[in-house]
Formats: C-alpha cells, sequence, structure tokens
C-alpha cells in the first residue's frame, strides 16, 4: 500500500522509469475512488480484459481512508493503494495516481458516485 | 459488458501543458454521451509532465520513452489501442467546438463514400498576438476558398473509420518526425486506394498555440521544405490545393517575374533610381497577393492587414527559399529517413517497446 498525502509529499514523486528495453509495454489500470465513490468488480474485470492476457499493474486510488480496507485487498489482489486526503479531487486523484503508475500504457477507471442511500456500503459493490 | 464505443480520440502531446487542458476540455465538452467515445492521450516524451496532466482527463495514457519520434508515430500508437469504429485525432493545441465531433461522426453516418473528415481552422486564435492571428487567418484562407473532398487528413483535427486508416497502413511514421505534412501524404495513400477525405467548410477548430515571428518562420520553411523534399510540389498542390504552402506560393512565380523586369529596366536607365524601382515591386507583389490583403482587411480591419502585409511578405521569401531547399535536398540526400540506427533496428526487425518507426508512405 502507498498512502499518499499531498501532491508535495516526497511519496508523490514520480515513479522512477527504468531505461531497460522491453519487448512488450507495461500496462497500468488505475482505478479513481473520491469520496463516496464507487466501483464494480464488472468494470474492473472489464478494464482488465482490455488488456488481454498481458500482466496489469492495477493502483487504486482513494480519497480518503476507506473503511474496508480489507476487502478492498481481497477484491483485487496485489493492488497497490493510493490514499489521498479526503476531499481530494477526481482530476487530482487521477493526477496523483499518473506520477505513481509505472506503466507504458495507463488506463484510468472512475468510480461512479454512491447513492446517499447506500452511503455506507463498500467501494467495491458487486453488480 | 459495456457496448464498444463508436468513437475514439487520439490526442498526441509533447510538452504542450499549456494548451493541453484547453484542448482536452473542449474534447470532454462535447456534445456527445461520454460513454459513446474514449479519449487517449499519447505522450511523446514530454519532459514537463504533460502525461500527468492529461491524465485528470483522459480515459489512457500512453507514455511514450526515450527519443520524441513525431506525432505521426504517436497517432499510431493511440490507434492501435483504440477500439472506436472512427477514430479523431486532434492536436494538442487545437480546440474543437461542442459540435465538432458529433458531427463529424453524423457525417461519416451520412456519407458512406467518404472514409475521413477533416475540420478547418477558425478565422480567430486563442492568442491574441499579431503572429497567431495571422497565421491563423492564412490557414482559414486556404481552407475555405476550396472545400470539398481533397488528400488532406487534417493535422489539428480529423475522423477516419478505423478500417480505412489501418488498411490504407496508418501514418508514416518513418519520414514524418517533426513537420504537420503527415496528413497530406495519409490522404494520397487514401485515395490512391479510392477512398475520399471531406474537407468540411463548417467544421472548424480554434488554434491555441501561441506564435510568434521566430516560431511561425521554422513552421513556414519546415512545410515548405517538406512539401518539395518528401511530398512533391506539384503532385501535392494538385491533391491539396489548401495547404498553406500553396497560399504562400501562389504568387511566387509572377512576384519573381516582376523583380526580374524591373531589374532588367534598370541596366537600360540614366539612373537606377532603387527607391521606385522597389515601391513598383512591393506594389506589385501586393497586388498579387491583393484577395489574401482584402481578406485579412475583411477580417481583422484595414490597420491589421496593413500591419501583417510585410509579415505576409517575409513569410512568402521563406516558403520560395523552403521550397528551393527542399528540392535540393532531395536531389543532394534524398527523402528523409530516421536515423541510422532506427533504420537498423528496423531492418533487424528488433521487438522492443516503443516500436521502431515504420515505413509505410510510398
Amino acid at each position: 500500500m502507498v498512502p499518499v498525502g499531498t501532491e508535495d509529499s516526497p511519496s508523490s514523486e514520480l515513479v522512477k522509469r527504468p531505461a531497460v528495453p522491453r519487448r512488450t509495454p507495461r500496462v497500468s489500470l488505475i482505478v479513481v475512488l473520491p469520496d463516496n465513490h464507487v466501483v464494480s468488480p464488472d468494470r474492473m474485470a472489464e478494464g482488465l480484459r482490455a488488456h488481454g492476457n498481458q500482466q496489469v499493474d492495477v493502483l487504486v486510488a482513494c480519497a480518503g481512508q476507506p473503511t474496508n480496507l480489507a476487502a478492498l485487498h481481497q477484491s483485487v489482489g496485489d493492488a497497490q493503494f493510493l490514499l489521498a486526503p479526503a476531499g481530494t479531487s477526481t482530476q487530482d486523484l487521477r493526477q496523483l495516481a499518473m506520477r505513481q503508475a509505472p506503466g507504458d500504457i495507463v488506463t484510468l477507471l472512475s468510480g461512479t458516485l454512491l447513492p446517499e442511500s447506500c452511503a455506507d456500503a463498500e467501494l467495491f459493490m458487486t453488480s | 459488458m459495456s457496448p464498444p464505443r463508436s468513437l475514439s480520440v487520439i490526442v498526441p502531446v509533447r510538452d504542450d501543458s499549456a494548451t493541453l487542458a484547453r484542448a482536452l476540455t473542449a474534447i470532454l465538452a462535447s456534445e456527445l454521451p461520454r460513454d459513446d467515445y474514449e479519449l487517449i492521450v499519447v505522450d511523446d516524451a514530454s519532459t514537463n509532465g504533460s502525461a500527468e496532466l492529461a491524465a485528470r482527463y483522459a480515459d489512457t495514457v500512453v507514455r511514450l520513452t526515450g527519443r520524441r519520434s513525431g506525432p505521426a508515430y504517436a497517432r499510431n500508437r493511440g490507434a492501435e489501442l483504440a477500439q472506436g469504429e472512427v477514430l479523431a485525432f486532434v492536436d494538442a493545441d487545437a480546440m474543437v467546438r461542442p459540435e465538432t465531433l458529433p458531427r463529424m461522426l453524423r457525417m461519416l453516418s451520412d456519407h458512406p463514400e467518404f472514409d475521413a473528415v477533416s475540420a478547418s481552422h477558425d478565422q480567430a486564435a486563442a492568442a491574441r498576438n499579431l503572429a497567431s492571428q495571422y497565421w491563423s487567418l492564412v490557414l482559414h484562407f486556404g481552407e475555405q476558398r476550396q472545400p470539398g473532398t481533397s488528400g488532406d487528413v487534417a493535422s489539428p483535427c480529423a475522423a477516419i473509420r478505423r478500417n480505412a486508416f489501418l488498411s490504407a497502413g496508418m501514418y508514416d511514421e518513418w519520414r514524418f518526425e517533426t513537420a504537420p505534412l503527415e496528413g497530406i501524404e495519409l490522404g494520397k495513400r487514401l485515395e490512391d486506394a479510392g477512398r475520399y477525405v471531406l474537407s468540411s467548410r463548417d467544421l472548424e477548430i480554434v488554434g491555441l498555440r501561441k506564435w510568434n515571428l521566430r516560431s511561425l518562420c521554422r513552421e513556414v520553411w519546415d512545410r515548405s521544405a517538406l512539401v518539395t523534399r518528401s511530398l512533391g510540389y506539384q503532385r501535392t498542390q494538385a491533391g491539396v490545393p489548401t495547404e498553406v504552402v500553396f497560399t504562400l506560393s501562389r504568387t511566387l512565380a509572377p512576384a519573381f517575374a516582376l523583380l526580374c523586369v524591373v531589374a532588367l529596366s534598370a541596366a537600360f536607365l540614366p539612373r537606377p533610381n532603387v527607391p521606385v524601382k522597389t515601391a513598383i515591386v512591393l506594389l506589385g507583389v501586393i497586388a498579387l497577393n491583393l484577395p489574401v490583403h482584402l481578406f485579412f482587411a475583411k477580417a481583422r480591419g484595414i490597420p491589421f492587414a496593413i500591419a501583417v502585409a510585410p509579415l505576409h511578405l517575409l513569410m512568402q521569401a521563406i516558403t520560395g527559399l523552403g521550397l528551393c531547399a527542399g528540392w535540393i535536398m532531395r536531389d543532394a540526400v534524398g527523402d528523409r529517413a530516421p536515423d541510422a540506427a532506427t533504420q537498423a533496428y528496423a531492418e533487424v526487425g528488433v521487438e522492443i517497446w516503443p516500436p521502431v518507426p515504420r515505413a509505410t508512405g510510398g
């Protein structure tokens, strides 16, 4: 897990990208979850499927501390988590996550706003 | 599972963070449902954080590392990832109107005989300085004079059917590393394959780049030298008469003839009378360019037309020199090609990311 505070914190520096030649591009999937946003596993799977059999680095960027961190870890396996302060905007989250993502090809997936009636639901909804 | 998107918008960027945000915001403000299109930004080895900025808006960001390879190469990398049936290429310094992309889609849908649609430049440029306003007007002047079918998949904004783009061999990333004429070369290949490009007078984009005298001179030089070196002046003039090089070069031959006549007459007169003869030549050149000067006056007023007259003259002179330089270089050193290392990589067929540039042009 990569906890990230603000844009100025040392951990938000650009990822050092090694100059070692590769045969294929490295692929990253960023899931952007501002406050009260969720993403369904189907959408996640779709985002991963789009890259075929390639290995994909998943990075989940959340605004605030998600209450169900353990469940999130279980849902997305070895994903990297980026925790920004509550209230961080979607665009700022995207930019922060992009700095951490190691991929040559980076796909960004935005969550959808959680209805008020489900405010306490898990960040990863089942469809 | 979500249905396939009808449109993929591909934006190549290289250190254009000053205009990128405006360009991407304009795309996202298009009158299209957000789920109907994907936005792919291809960062051509920028050093100013353009990829991070692009991530604020895009669905996919491609980061090309190492040496810079040019917009043709970057667009091709974006097209390889695109899932839309139509690919729209929008430059990072071009601002589309909300209706531009939906209308392009509609035109392609209503006119199956066309495989690509090109937008033209608005009269107005986003930057208010003289050079930017002048350049925008010159581009607009040429594009508006001869709309209809053309062999130009316009660089700043064009939409093309995915299958046509792929079957034509995509952009030639071998020869067009820097200059903006790769769309003409692609258009020529499309025409050779019996496919047509519609240049629309109504679809307009606003140029966001701020030009100055130096960048303008360089742009005009690059374009004109490339027209003769890599594309062939006569062939291109027949195919794409709207190209700005031809707007600037149309009066070159008569102007040169006038200069010769006046200079020759000096040989037979007792007094050289240089100021009068210079004035005759300048007035003659202005008269030859009357349509474009009248257009400037109509669009921005007489003071503007007077102010840009010397600039226009300078651009014409650079165009003439650039055309000659391109001809000479073509004969002396041949067409443009990447450096020896890239050629060797391509010959061996090295598989590497980012891939070695490919030659697809004729």
